[in-house]
């Protein structure tokens, strides 16, 4: 019986120590920034979790999310922006991470100064109270060559890092070097969150979740064989579908797209019976994890970044200078034709006599193609070339790839709106879906402002996977215009080697600059390595 | 007791297995990947096959995404070099659309497995064709299992027409191109180089191969493969 319960327990000391390195880890550029900047962030996800997605969240003390971005994860490493709009109030904010598959949200804490306000809303910082700080192991064997202690403005810097065979050993996956400011009277903590959302599976999470649920309209029961439609207008449209089970729900995952991009979920009833009501699922608070915060007041060293700090953004805006470069990829797509297949023919009304509305545009120019508004109730029919007769169905109406159920949106689209219209001149099959004939309208100005949104009917701009960067080159050395970069150097991916190369010019910016390296073990550790000088 | 304990926790752990591999999320059939085609319109009903199997075989499709979907009933149309799959929801033989196809595959009703590719063909029709695999390596060797409808005696069919297989085999390697081949002995032999049709020979004639069928000309051919030596492409 003691043995039994000596081996229960060895089983859960192990499972716990196997727990405390299983989480995310979140590096930032700085602690301290102004309104108006973006926050440089470097995830590096545990070795067992697959690479997936992961979300980068900024929220306040209270838990209320400000903004939030998703990252494609590679190689167990995701690096990206946060930008901080000037809403803001000054005060402490906290930047978290999590994969879905993780229950534990990495949080970071940071500082942010509205620069309009600067430091007369509050005169006090925020540090979390009862929480589990992470902490990352310092590296005792990497020299350093070149890093003087103090350098002069615009000075070109040349340094090389030097790992010792051990430690590259020890790496796994790429390193990462900053070269950034430090607010010296500010230091953040970083620590664990349980926001409990490992619902996602660790395979196959490489899309961005959209989550939610039918109902019937009049009952508010959960709509069982609903069918829920995604569209995502483009040049190729993407379509998906979600039939809905007993509990009504729906799911997409939403792949390859990179951006802010619109979104459109609409719904119906296969059978017909029911009108239905569609709701998303999104959740804009994480208050019941935020830990408790006690109030600091903000020393003196630290007003005096701030202050800085304010004056240079400032400045930084009027000149308007870029300071990161996106990577736009190029998608990957199954084919280049859109979900309804290929067009028979494509008609471009603009090349034709100005036709005042759709029936007129049928009539002129669409072969095979009846559309009809009589009585107010328009139809629309397609001639079959295999029968010779028309479909008995309704063809499908997309209207810039967004399926269209109600015929009066197009009704009034003349030759002036109409950019062009696909034509598929059969019957057409996506999954279970089929369509008795398409037309595929696009329109001159893609607004789909003629898409009301109703019970059955969502739009909604989707913050996919958020597109790779890089920091901005200084252009000269000997430019006339101010160089106020705040970083330096930051490279958040690089292959781990006996020397790392670092070349960088420091900015006009004076005070106290910091570079930070770091990294994971083979065991897990993050380790890191930092070293400060003055730019004078 | 102990025995007694030591039964509870090994009850206990299974249900947890279990009930963690319940939790896991199932794969729901209907929103399962969409394959994208067209209704499957019939053939002209003449005597002759126009399918390669005489009904729909359960077989795995890849599409050009890396996606693949597996146990799907599929039939190879070879008269129009096409894919039809039976969607077993709406009981419907769909076209996939060949765009959007990497390839496909199943088993036979010999239990042999039979992968066919899509490639694109730039002999004398420039078109993407589903070529079977029936010898994979650096030079393939790939079978076009196309079926023709053509004039025929009319003691054969009442309407003087019927399917009638035009199969035809290339060697191919990827960035040459295609060479095509008869499935025979010379023709195998006429597509090397004069100092290696002797050593093809001889590695032939030592392990008694001799070229009657398909399966004999495969044989060969991956006897042949294995000596290292290339056919010429022009």
């Amino acid at each position: 019986m003691r043995k039994i319960i000596i081996i229960w327990l060895l089983f859960a000391a192990f499972g716990g120590k196997a727990q405390e390195k299983e989480h995310l880890n979140l590096f930032t550029d700085r602690d301290c920034y102004t309104t108006g900047e973006t926050i440089l962030f470097n995830v590096i996800v545990p070795e067992k979790e697959h690479s997936g997605i992961l979300e980068v969240i900024l929220f306040n003390t209270s838990g209320k999310i400000i903004t939030k971005v998703n990252k494609l994860v590679t190689d167990h490493h995701a690096a990206g922006y946060l930008y901080l709009p000037d809403s803001l109030k000054t005060g402490t904010y906290l930047i978290g991470t999590t994969n879905g598959v993780n229950p534990n949200t990495t949080v970071k804490e940071i500082f942010a100064t509205n620069r309009f306000t600067g430091l007369s809303e509050t005169t006090a910082f925020l540090k979390a109270k009862e929480i589990f700080p992470l902490a990352k192991k310092p590296i005792n064997t990497l020299q350093i060559d070149g890093i003087n202690a103090v350098y002069h403005v615009r000075e070109h810097v040349q340094a090389q890092l030097r790992l010792s065979p051990e430690l590259l050993a020890q790496i796994i996956g790429p390193l990462f070097v900053t070269v950034s400011e430090v607010n010296p009277g500010y230091n953040s903590q970083l620590f664990l969150m349980n926001t409990g959302n490992g619902r996602n599976s660790p395979e196959g999470n490489d899309g961005i979740i959209l989550e939610g649920m039918a109902r019937d309209l009049m009952t508010g029961v959960p709509l069982n064989n609903g069918c829920i439609i995604l569209s995502i207008p483009d040049s190729i449209p993407t379509l998906d579908y979600f039939m809905t089970g007993e509990d009504g729900r729906f799911r997409f995952q939403i792949r390859n797209h990179f951006g802010k991009v619109p979104v459109v979920v609409q719904g119906y009833d296969i059978l017909k019976k029911q009108l239905i009501k569609i709701n998303l699922f999104h959740s804009d608070s994480l208050v019941r994890a935020t830990p408790a915060f006690g109030a600091t007041q903000i020393p003196a060293e630290m007003q005096k970044g701030i202050e800085k700090g304010i004056e240079a953004t400032t400045l930084s805006k009027i000149f308007n200078r870029q300071e990161l470069n996106i990577d736009n990829p190029l998608t990957n797509k199954r084919q280049d034709y859109p979900f309804y297949g290929a067009p028979t023919e494509t008609i471009h009304p603009n090349l034709f006599i100005d036709l005042p509305n759709f029936t007129e545009i049928t009539r002129e120019l669409m072969i095979g193609v009846k559309f009809r508004a009589y009585n107010r109730i328009p139809t629309l029919q397609m001639m079959n070339p295999v029968t010779r007769n028309y479909f008995n169905d309704q063809p499908l109406v997309t209207l810039d790839g967004i399926p269209v159920r109600d015929l009066n949106v197009i009704k009034s689209m003349g030759s002036k709106e109409i950019r062009k219209i696909d034509i598929v001149r059969k019957e057409r099959y996506y999954g279970d879906l089929g369509f008795s004939g398409v037309v595929g309208i696009y329109s001159v100005k893609p607004d789909y402002k003629g898409l009301a949104e109703s019970d059955d009917l969502i739009k909604l701009d989707l913050e996919t996977i958020q597109p790779e960067v890089s920091l901005v080159a200084p252009q000269s050395q000997k430019s006339n215009d101010p160089d106020l970069r705040k970083v330096l150097y930051w490279a958040p991916a690089i292959k781990p080697g006996e020397s790392v190369n670092l070349d960088f010019l420091t900015s006009d910016i004076l005070g106290t600059f910091k570079l930070t390296l770091g990294g994971k073990t083979t065991d897990g550790t993050i380790i890191g390595f930092e070293q400060t000088f003055e730019v004078k | 007791m102990t025995q007694r304990i030591l039964y509870i926790a090994t009850l206990i752990g299974l249900f947890a297995t279990f009930s963690l591999n319940a939790q896991e999320t199932q794969p729901n059939e209907k929103n399962a990947e969409k394959i994208r085609g067209s209704r499957f319109i019939p053939y002209p009903n003449y005597p002759g096959s126009s399918f390669l199997n005489s009904k729909f075989l359960l077989g795995e499709i890849e599409f050009t995404d890396g996606s693949k979907v597996s146990r799907v009933g599929i039939n190879y149309g070879t008269y129009r070099d096409e894919l039809i799959y039976y969607n077993t929801t709406i009981s419907t033989q769909i076209v996939i659309d060949k765009s959007s196809l990497k390839g496909f595959s199943f088993t036979d009703k010999n239990g042999d497995k039979r992968i066919f590719r899509r490639q694109f063909f730039n002999g004398y029709f420039h078109d993407d064709c589903f070529f079977e695999v029936l010898s994979d390596g650096k030079i393939s060797l790939l079978a076009y299992r196309k079926v023709s409808l053509e004039a025929c005696d009319t003691y054969n069919s009442k309407s003087g027409m019927a399917f009638t297989p035009a199969y035809s085999y290339y060697l191919y390697e990827s960035g040459k191109g295609y060479i095509p081949v008869n499935c025979s002995r010379n023709s195998l032999l006429s597509k090397f180089s004069k100092p290696n049709i002797k050593l093809i020979k001889k590695t032939l004639r030592k392990n008694g191969v001799f070229i009657s069928d398909e399966t004999s000309f495969v044989n060969a051919w991956n006897l042949i493969a294995e000596l290292n030596v290339e056919p010429v492409f022009n």
